[in-house]
């Protein structure tokens, strides 16, 4: 290190070496990054203030409280050296695993919709949510051992093959929608972890037939079967309505259309604060967690809506400067696995608002109700403020 | 204001964004110029690393790539390039979507915000009150206490146990009506109507025991003289989906409205029905209302005001149901009109039936009651849809037929044996006088009633047919109206019959022996027999024509007025034909039938006791299987024609002796009435009893 900065010193002259090399202001606190990142997240306490209001079932106070939890594991994060955790891949494999089969345990497990992604400890939480933390580090300690080349099919199959583990653990809760998240981080990985494109585009190519074949075969299985095999009821009529919009609006096709009632209807500069009629009414279920963007656009408008999009892109550009400042591969990919995860959620939620996408249950970052969520978000925030800081010169 | 603050907020938001971004972006090229140099840098720090392995903590177990370091480096580049790339594509869609969404299709998705959270509920109006000539109301509001529920007070059975005890009707009955959502979802319910008002008052203070529960003043139709000119006044119901599919253009029926259903109430329903009072209400989606944004109080419609004048009516109402119910004949019925105007003075039926039986909806035992043969069918408006053989009533026609064509004149005699061979000795007729009447003209004819007399006229016809054609004599009476609709202002309206040799080929198409016209059917044509037809509204209608020479249309709308008193609506005299009959041909006629009034043996014993004088015709249709129908027809005072009228009882008898006392109680009520000197004790009239399946 003592050579760099000799050598450094040297170079004075050169302004780009000295603006790379230069102390930072702040030690501990990205200054830009941590801004957007506020401001989001005062954005949706904004949001959820209303929402929650119109709602005995949802408490301000909660989400609240996972902000507080949020900020305290934030500073601690931070203040950990993330190149600490890049060794253990096992550990982290093995905690995705626990955490996702943890509701399957009898005593703890519960059971909400017919499905097991809670589990009773006091509290009740989302272990997969937890889970996807480690999902991201699992897929950065596998993705940085190849050390930006991954050329050799054996490897790039083992490679994704442990990616693939907690994707096959959550859907036996069943929980699609986090799946898909598992599959988005380790798709960002794969991509910034230096996957020959030739295996990706491979990889694309086999999934199309397989999601093709499960449609055909679908039908003919339950016939068999006598019972839902492979796609759930729900999820047939979710595509249903995503392909049609005028599929079955009362029933199956209810919350897609009354989404995009209470957006649309927001207009250009929506209802104000606290006059969304959609969700406070009850039109819309659900609100304040998976259709909040909904309540944000029918109070604020479109202008509401561009701003809560410049958020997310000043947040998404601070974290993609983290990235390439990375002191180590291994956080670049953290960074890149959240900023993939982030915008995938971004791209869902809205998308399936504006029935741009099929329904699926994916919360909206910093936005929705969910302490659980929440928590998770700041960790993943403490985890790129870490590599900022930690990368610092 | 607050918006502008907003948008200024937003925009600078915006601004500030776009200006962050253009910043890091040439930041981060002038970085990646700096990051080629440091390449060449790190490349010397690759080499360093190999010494100090703390700056590469993630370096992999297998060393290949640390001599990568340029190669993964351009890598690497292009990678977060695919990352950005990926990135905006998302935020280009969503971005792409939300204009769409919120700026282009913007109001009809407004639209259908609102459409999800407001609802319009109507109120019933009143309906307009009918009136007599007099303005004696005969149809009536009267205010009735209601209590109402709100929809979500079904789910609260506290509150539907303390209506059910407090109004005393079943738990059971109370929800259901709470339940009933066929006024429309957000509508509040109608637990209870014509509620004590001791009742009205405890829910009044009581306000927090009744959440959801209110009391509303609403209008329902009363009658006060019962079942007086009900089939004229007609009745109301509920509107049936017909109704609210048919609506008349400008009449706009709601489900759950009274709408009218016959007689005047249904042919003036727009003018009766007023306009729906309106709450526009803000509704959660499980339809509970939040707040009454909006309320317009309803208003009542038109009053009408009709030609009939309630006291003559009251006596004709009262006149025939003493008749039947004293054993003369088993229904009767009598229609008065103003030959002057064809305006109905009354208009009687008997049987008859309450009006206010069918408030809110008969019940299904009363219908069915009212249908059978037993009950002589009171709903049935004789008057205008009864279809009975004419009789000598139509006598005063087929002679002015005899006149006009020259088959009959005043010096003509014809010899009455009893029995007529006229058309050969194998088809014998009969007059009713079986001992005959000797030689007599025709106006003798008409005063006795001599069926000779008329045989003989209808001969002429028949063998004149070569030049005159078959149907002349047809031609000229339906002149009268007959064998048309009057048009009347009522539904229902029967055409009844004149037989031509073409009907009479259409109507026994199956049978064609008997599709022959033969002279017999002129002859009976003649004396109102055989197949001629006719409803009393044609009759009275046409005796009218004989007293003023001009066929007017009848009708029992004066005139309609709205609230304000102003008359919006007012019903001149239509004058449809005048019959091609020459005023000497007339004059012939009236006095033969002033004849009938004071020379006729039985019509002049009843008619001599009263100060006016009349010209009247009886008559005795014969029906097959039933006893003989009495007619009686006439028109007063004779010289100064003010009305028409005529009574007929079915299974009544001869005309002359039954029906000419109550048509000259009838006539006398409606003269003195005109000169305003009649006294009527207006006690209510009653329905006719009809024995309810159900109910015993």
């Amino acid at each position: 290190m003592a050579q760099i900065n000799e050598i450094s010193s040297l170079r004075m002259q050169d302004p780009a070496v000295a603006r790379a090399t230069r102390p930072r202001r702040f030690k501990y606190v990205n200054p830009s990054f941590c801004l957007f990142a506020l401001l989001l997240v005062g954005y949706g306490l904004i949001v959820q203030f209303s929402a929650t209001s119109a709602d005995a079932d949802y408490s301000f106070a909660r989400q609240l409280s996972g902000v507080a939890v949020g900020m305290v594991l934030f500073v601690l994060i931070t203040r950990m050296d993330y190149h600490a955790l890049s060794g253990y891949t096992t550990l982290f494999l093995i905690i995705n695993v626990v955490l996702l089969l943890s509701p399957h345990l009898p005593g703890i497990g519960v059971e909400v919709n017919g499905g097991r992604s809670w589990i009773n400890i006091g509290t009740q939480i989302q272990p997969g949510e937890f889970a996807k933390i480690t999902m991201v580090l699992l897929a950065a300690s596998v993705m940085a051992r190849y050390g930006g080349r991954l050329n050799d099919l054996r490897e790039y199959l083992k490679a994704l093959g442990i990616m693939a583990v907690p994707f096959v653990c959550v859907m036996t809760q069943p929980d699609f929608g986090t799946g898909l998240v598992y599959l988005v981080i380790a798709a960002f990985a794969l991509i910034i972890g230096g996957a020959d494109w030739r295996f990706l585009v491979g990889t694309v190519l086999a999934v199309i037939p397989l999601c093709a074949a499960i449609l055909i075969i679908d039908p003919i299985a339950d016939q068999i079967a006598g019972h839902d095999v492979l796609l759930k009821d729900y999820q047939k009529s979710r595509l249903m309505v995503f392909s049609d919009s005028t599929y079955d609006t009362s029933g199956d096709g209810y919350n897609s259309q009354q989404a995009k009632i209470a957006i649309g209807s927001g207009g250009l500069l929506g209802k104000g604060f606290m006059q969304a009629t959609q969700s406070s009414m009850g039109f819309l279920p659900e609100a304040p967690t998976d259709f909040v963007f909904c309540i944000l656009a029918e109070e604020f408008g479109f202008v509401g809506a561009l701003v809560l999009l410049a958020f997310y892109i000043g947040l998404i550009v601070t974290s993609v400067h983290v990235a390439r400042g990375a002191s180590d591969l291994f956080g670049t990919i953290i960074v890149i696995c959240i900023v993939g995860m982030w915008l995938f959620q971004i791209l869902e939620n809205i998308g399936m608002d504006c029935g741009l996408m099929p329904i699926t249950g994916i919360p909206l970052p910093f936005i929705s109700y969910g302490s659980s969520f929440m928590v998770v978000n700041f960790v993943m925030l403490g985890l790129i403020n870490s590599v900022w800081v930690h990368s610092g010169r | 204001m607050l918006s502008a603050i907003l948008t200024t907020f937003a925009a600078l938001v915006v601004l500030g964004v776009i200006l962050a971004v253009v910043f890091r972006v040439r930041a981060n090229s002038a970085h990646s110029r700096a990051a080629d140099r440091m390449r060449v840098r790190s490349v010397t720090s690759v080499g360093i690393a190999a010494e100090t392995p703390k700056t590469t903590h993630s370096a992999a177990p297998s060393g290949p790539s640390m001599g990568s370091g340029v190669a993964a480096g351009e890598g690497l580049r292009n990678r977060f390039t695919a990352v950005g790339v990926i990135a905006l594509g998302i935020f280009g869609a969503l971005t792409a979507k939300l204009f769409g969404l919120q700026i282009i299709e913007a109001a009809s998705y407004s639209e259908e915000a609102d459409a999800n959270l407001y609802t319009t509920v109507n109120t019933p109006a009143p309906r307009g009150v009918i009136y007599d000539a007099n303005g004696i109301a005969m149809v009536a509001n009267r205010q009735v206490q209601t209590v109402l529920a709100d929809a979500d007070v079904a789910k609260n059975p506290d509150v539907i146990l303390r209506l059910s005890s407090l109004l005393g009707i079943p738990y059971e009955v109370v929800r259901s009506r709470i339940l009933d959502s066929s006024s429309g979802a957000q509508s509040q319910r109608v637990v209870a109507s014509d509620v004590k008002l001791r009742d009205i008052a405890y829910i009044s203070e009581h306000r927090d025991a009744f959440p959801g529960v209110s009391t509303q003043i609403r209008t329902t139709r009363t009658y006060p003289y019962g079942a007086m000119a009900a089939h004229a006044l007609g009745y109301t119901g509920t509107a049936s989906e017909d109704d609210l599919k048919n609506a008349a253009e400008g009449r706009d029926i709601q489900s759950g409205d009274a709408v009218g259903k016959s007689g005047i109430e249904q042919t003036y329903d727009s003018l009766l029905a007023g306009d729906h009072g309106q709450r526009v209400l803000v509704t959660n989606a499980a339809g509970v209302v939040q707040q009454v944004v909006g309320e317009t109080a309803p208003s009542k419609g038109n009053d009408v005001y009709l030609t009939i004048d309630a006291k003559v009516q009251h006596v004709a109402d009262r006149v025939l149901q003493d008749a039947v119910r004293h054993g003369t004949g088993t229904a009767a019925s009598c229609v008065v009109m103003d030959v002057n105007t064809g305006g109905i003075v009354a208009l009687s039926n008997y049987p008859t039936y309450a009006p206010e039986h069918f408030i809110g909806g008969i019940s299904q035992d009363m219908w069915d009651a009212y249908q059978t043969e037993e009950s002589h069918y009171p709903l049935m408006n004789r008057v205008i849809a009864g279809t009975y053989p004419a009789a000598s009533c139509f006598k005063a026609f087929t002679s002015l037929a005899g006149l006009t064509y020259g088959f009959a004149d005043t010096s003509r005699v014809w010899d009455c044996q009893g029995t007529w061979t006229g058309f050969g000795d194998s088809f014998p007729q009969k007059c009713w006088q079986k001992s005959g009447h000797g030689w007599l003209g025709l106006r003798e004819g008409i005063v006795v009633s001599c069926d000779v007399v008329f045989y003989e006229i209808a001969k002429s016809f028949y063998d004149a047919r070569a030049s005159i054609g078959d149907e002349a004599m047809q031609d000229f009476v339906k002149e009268f109206g007959y064998s048309a609709a009057t048009k009347i202002d009522l539904s229902g309206e029967a055409e009844g019959r004149i037989p031509t040799p073409a009907w009479k080929k259409e109507y026994f198409k199956d049978v064609p022996e008997e599709a022959q016209w033969l002279p017999g059917d002129m002859s009976n044509m003649v004396i109102g027999q055989g197949y001629v037809l006719v409803t009393p509204i044609q009759v009275v209608r046409a005796y009218g024509a004989v007293a003023t020479g001009k066929l007017l249309r009848p009708h029992l709308l004066k005139e309609a007025r709205n609230s304000l008193g102003d008359t919006v609506l007012s019903y001149d005299t239509i004058e449809d034909t005048a019959p091609q009959v020459t005023e000497a041909n007339l004059n012939i006629v009236r006095d033969a039938l002033r004849g009938v009034a004071t020379e006729n043996e039985t019509v002049s014993a009843e008619f001599n006791k009263y100060s006016w004088s009349a010209a009247a015709k009886t008559g005795t249709a014969e029906v097959a299987g039933k006893e003989d129908m009495a007619w009686f027809s006439c028109y007063a005072p004779y010289d100064n024609p003010q009305f028409a009228m005529c009574v007929c009882l079915e299974e009544g008898g001869s005309g002359g002796s039954v029906a000419a006392p109550l048509a000259g109680q009838i006539m006398d009520a409606a003269i003195q009435s005109a000169a305003g000197t009649l006294e009527e004790d207006m006690n209510t009239i009653a329905a006719t009893e009809v024995s309810v399946g159900g109910s015993n």
